[in-house]
């Protein structure tokens, strides 16, 4: 029988999908705001 | 095409390339979850594999674009370059917030530890603090020139740590495993295995190209409006 440790591999894909939708989502808002500070 | 509508278009050609490549990485997720076997002697924590090790390709091959765009500022002096290589490292720093905290996860349940300050973890904290240092320098300095060539610098020099991280396995005692893809013989993981991590690597791949093409973008609509400024001044 494999160790359970189900709970760990949980984690880090839930960590891992914060971090990269969280800088996803922090790229489309600065650039929205850039091209609202300018205008355009 | 003036500097704002590049820009525009970059933008717009990253955020579709992002968003293939979050539909990707879901895809992944169903994959590697519910459709890549178990492995016997680390059970489900060794899936922390297909996010940790892509996470940790696309960081330092995003460090390596940062060094060779610094090369190419220093040698050519283009302000775009610049830009380049700085939205580089910005995106390598969030892939190695990935790494850095995947793989202590994955280290809790295999090793019973979650950091050990052996050459490979310690190296890579080590160059994640480094460009972490890069992006705050570019924040405090106000002049350009100054800017590039001070960050280009230290671009080149975290360059120069990656092959270094990549042999620590081989040239010291170390907890971490050794590679088992990137390595002179053939990869030593099952075909399914292989699949979900080339799969992966190739999503963590195209995510590194669409943040980079809006994070580059972003640059270029900073310095639009700053051009914009000072010619309205």
């Amino acid at each position: 029988m494999p160790p359970d440790n189900g709970a760990f591999m949980v984690a880090a894909y839930i960590v891992a999908a914060v971090i990269v939708v969280g800088y996803a989502i922090s790229l489309a808002l600065r650039i929205r705001e850039e091209r609202r500070r300018s205008g355009g | 095409m003036t500097l704002r509508e590049s820009a525009t278009r970059i933008a717009r050609a990253g955020m579709v390339i992002t968003v293939l490549a979050l539909a990707g990485l879901a895809a992944v997720y169903v994959r590697a979850l519910r459709y890549t076997p178990v492995e016997m002697n680390q059970g489900a924590a060794q899936k922390i594999f297909y996010v940790h090790v892509p996470a940790a390709w696309s960081a330092l091959l995003a460090i390596s674009i940062t060094g060779l765009l610094s090369i190419l500022y220093l040698w050519l002096k283009d302000r775009r370059i610049d830009l380049a290589a700085a939205a580089s490292a910005e995106v390598g720093v969030a892939f190695a917030c990935v790494m850095l905290t995947t793989g202590p996860i994955w280290g809790k349940p295999i090793w019973g530890t979650w950091w050990t300050w052996d050459a490979r973890l310690t190296s890579t904290l080590f160059l994640f603090l480094l460009f972490v240092g890069y992006l705050v320098l570019r924040g405090v300095l106000v002049d350009p020139g100054i800017r590039g060539r001070l960050s280009a610098v230290i671009g080149i020099m975290g360059m120069m740590l990656v092959p270094f991280i990549h042999l620590t396995v081989y040239m010291f005692r170390t907890l971490h495993p050794a590679p088992i893809v990137l390595k002179p013989s053939a990869p030593s993981l099952p075909g399914v295995m292989l699949v979900t991590l080339m799969s992966s690597l190739g999503v963590f791949t195209l995510l590194y190209i669409g943040f980079m093409m809006q994070r580059y973008a972003l640059g270029l609509l900073r310095e639009a409006r700053e051009e914009e400024l000072a010619h309205a001044s």
